[in-house]
């Protein structure tokens, strides 16, 4: 009989859900927003369906993301450090250097044989994060998703020396008002956003190869920039948000297996699949 | 109150820690003289010599600075300003006087900030030289007889050889229990976990030190007793930083999974670990006793000898807490602005991590406000040594 396992990972941002067996079953992406937050079930519902299984049939379930704790049908959380590496190794055996670059979160991991070996994080500023180009998207009214596409075509990127969200974004209001191109300053957003993340994650000594993933993965123009600011190409993975799902659902198996192999079974979530009861 | 005195060991402990100063405020109300101290590098022997009750100010982490930073710039240390903040809004109306001594830049450069708004009958700043060389041992010498009279003009109480001599034979058996109870965490499971041994830090340094003898003894009494519990393999971890005074840190790093079994924080190891020298001349042993053999990083040790004998004296003592604790991981909490601590990092770091044992850094506000993301740190920290 077939196995199936599950990841949860709540970003800041956005709720992803793999369903895994030996291979990817099923991959979910849902935005986290504020009354999702407590609803991790729908978005494993979805999955469910798409994977055409029931609940039931999941073995073991394990959460991930800075949501993690409302996920109460899991059966156990584990940081998504651990779990993007997980994730990503069994994706692209070859990275060493992971750059992950969330809603909230930028983050650098350094892997060995698929284990985390020593790891990063911003502190609590949203320069750096996916968080920053978003807030940067609105005020000049571009679209996100069209970021990274638009910067391609600046000529030069304009230097945006503020560090802090709050003052770039008035730096940036300033520019466009006195003549600078948006793909220009797009880049410029880019390239301050790839300087932070890279000095942040040149903390850990950078061997190749080098994968980035999260939400500024999907961003053609950040990971220029920060090839750029890093010296070395880099890889992005074909579905860059789901690796911390992905990794998650990886070591509800590898977990589960260990526990059969001693001859244990693993304790369970008392929870069906429903929602957070605590808001946190 | 005196709810409080019918409590013993462990429990009394606790409502000290969560009513921090109840026992200063009642020992002020009865006519003692209590004298506010801020750091490990305050010589507490002199203020129990003079008669007063040495009391350490704490800040709360819980508690946003909503006073104090109409005081102090907002580069300066967040726990220096959080405990002024305390300080300004009255919350220790008890004290009658405070001796600051010359560590950081963050106390240095504040201490007319501190004598000025206060306005406490007693304020003493002690000019502690940075450098352990023999002139700085006469220096230390000279300024700590400065201090004792200064103490002495105040309180008219005369500190002889004999009532200093009896104050650090005091201190001295303080710290040999404390580091009884210390040893308590040796076996694994620990006995008594971080988050107990954080309360009966702050407990025991609100405190005069008699009363701090007789609650280190009740509690190694309730502790030794216990039969460990085992709840699984957790790894053992030491927690390194300077002013770390709450049970909230300690509870993230225990909650996600890991015991805490030994510390080189100021409030704890860095107080009990080095007695004071009760075979020689008071004064030298005291001077020696907070100059030499205290491993703060604001005293710079230079050994004259290679840059490997220089790491052993300034971090040696880590490493022989990780062999005698069993230490497998080490948590390195600095907080921001914390340059002293912030130069040592890469040292510290570098030191412990060439004896197999993994440390995380972490720099962080006195405060609870970023929790969550110290939790993250910490959980993926301990599934990477798991």
């Amino acid at each position: 009989m077939k196995r199936y396992f599950a990841g949860v990972d709540i970003g800041s941002t956005m709720t992803k859900v793999v369903i895994f067996s030996d291979r990817i079953e099923a991959t979910i992406i849902g935005p986290t927003g504020p009354e999702h937050r407590k609803l991790a079930n729908k978005v494993m519902e979805e999955a469910l369906n798409l994977a055409q299984i029931r609940f039931e049939n999941l073995s073991y379930i394990i959460a991930t993301g800075y949501g993690r704790i409302n996920v109460p049908f899991a059966d156990r959380q584990i940081t998504e450090i651990t779990c993007h590496a997980k994730g990503l190794h069994s994706l692209l055996p070859t990275v060493k250097t992971i750059v992950d670059i969330g809603g909230q979160d930028s983050k650098g991991i350094k892997i060995k044989d698929g284990k985390v070996v020593s790891f990063v994080m911003n502190d609590k500023c949203a320069a750096g994060t996916g968080r920053f180009i978003e807030i940067m998207a609105d005020s000049i009214g571009v679209p996100l998703e069209d970021m990274g596409i638009i910067s391609l075509t600046a000529e030069k990127a304009a230097p945006i020396s503020s560090t802090c969200t709050v003052f770039a974004e008035h730096e940036i209001i300033n520019k466009l008002a006195s003549g600078e191109t948006i793909p220009n300053l797009i880049a410029g957003i880019h390239e301050s956003v790839a300087t932070r993340v890279s000095a942040m994650v040149k903390k850990l000594t950078i061997e190749q190869d080098v994968a980035v993933t999260g939400g500024g993965a999907k961003n053609i123009g950040l990971v220029k920039a920060l090839e750029k600011k890093l010296g070395c190409s880099i890889i992005v993975p074909p579905e860059p948000l789901i690796t911390g799902a992905l990794g998650a659902s990886v070591l509800a198996k590898e977990i589960f297996e260990k526990y059969e192999r001693e001859g244990q079974m693993p304790v369970r979530s008392s929870c069906g699949l429903q929602e957070a009861k605590i808001f946190s | 109150m005196a709810g409080i005195q019918n409590l013993k060991g462990l429990a009394k402990a606790e409502k000290y820690y969560t009513d921090y100063g109840t026992r200063a405020k009642e020992l002020r109300a009865q006519g003692n003289r209590v004298i506010g101290y801020i750091s490990a590098l305050s010589p507490v022997e002199i203020l129990t010599a003079s008669g007063v009750v040495p009391f350490r100010l704490k800040g709360n982490v819980e508690e946003a600075i909503t006073k104090g930073d109409a005081y102090m710039e907002t580069i300066v240390c967040p726990f220096v300003r959080n405990v002024f903040d305390s300080a300004i809004k009255g919350k220790f109306h008890f004290i009658d006087g405070m001796v600051l001594p010359h560590q950081c830049d963050s106390l240095d450069r504040t201490s007319d900030i501190w004598r000025d708004y206060l306005n406490l009958s007693y304020f003493h700043f002690l000019n502690v030289p940075h450098v352990t060389d023999e002139p700085s041992i006469e220096f230390m010498k000279e300024i700590l007889r400065l201090f004792i009279s200064t103490i002495e003009d105040f309180t008219g109480n005369k500190i002889t050889v004999d009532s200093l001599k009896k104050a650090i034979s005091l201190h001295n058996e303080n710290r040999r229990l404390m580091r009884s109870l210390y040893d308590l965490r040796k076996s694994n499971p620990p006995l008594i976990t971080g988050s107990e041994m954080m309360k009966v830090l702050v407990a025991a340094m609100g405190l005069p030190v008699y009363e701090s003898i007789e609650l280190i003894k009740e509690i190694i009494e309730d502790v030794k007793g216990r039969k460990p519990l085992t709840d699984g393999q957790r790894k053992r971890i030491m927690l390194i930083g300077d002013q770390i005074d709450s049970v909230i840190i300690t509870d993230t790093i225990e909650k996600a999974g890991a015991y805490l079994v030994m510390d080189d924080i100021s409030i704890g190891s860095k107080m009990y670990w080095q007695d004071v020298d009760e075979d020689k001349e008071p004064i030298l042993a005291l001077a020696e006793r907070y100059l030499r053999k205290l491993k703060i990083p604001t005293t710079f040790v230079d050994t004259g000898g290679t840059y490997e004998e220089n790491l052993n004296a300034r971090f040696g003592h880590m490493r022989k807490y990780i062999e005698e604790f069993n230490v497998e991981g080490a948590i390195l909490f600095i907080y921001k602005y914390c340059d002293p601590y912030g130069f040592e990092v890469p040292a510290i770091k570098s030191y412990i991590e060439a004896v197999a044992v993994d440390v995380l850094y972490l720099e962080d506000e006195y405060s609870i406000s970023s929790l969550a993301r110290m939790k993250t740190r910490i959980e993926a920290f301990l599934e990477m040594i798991a």
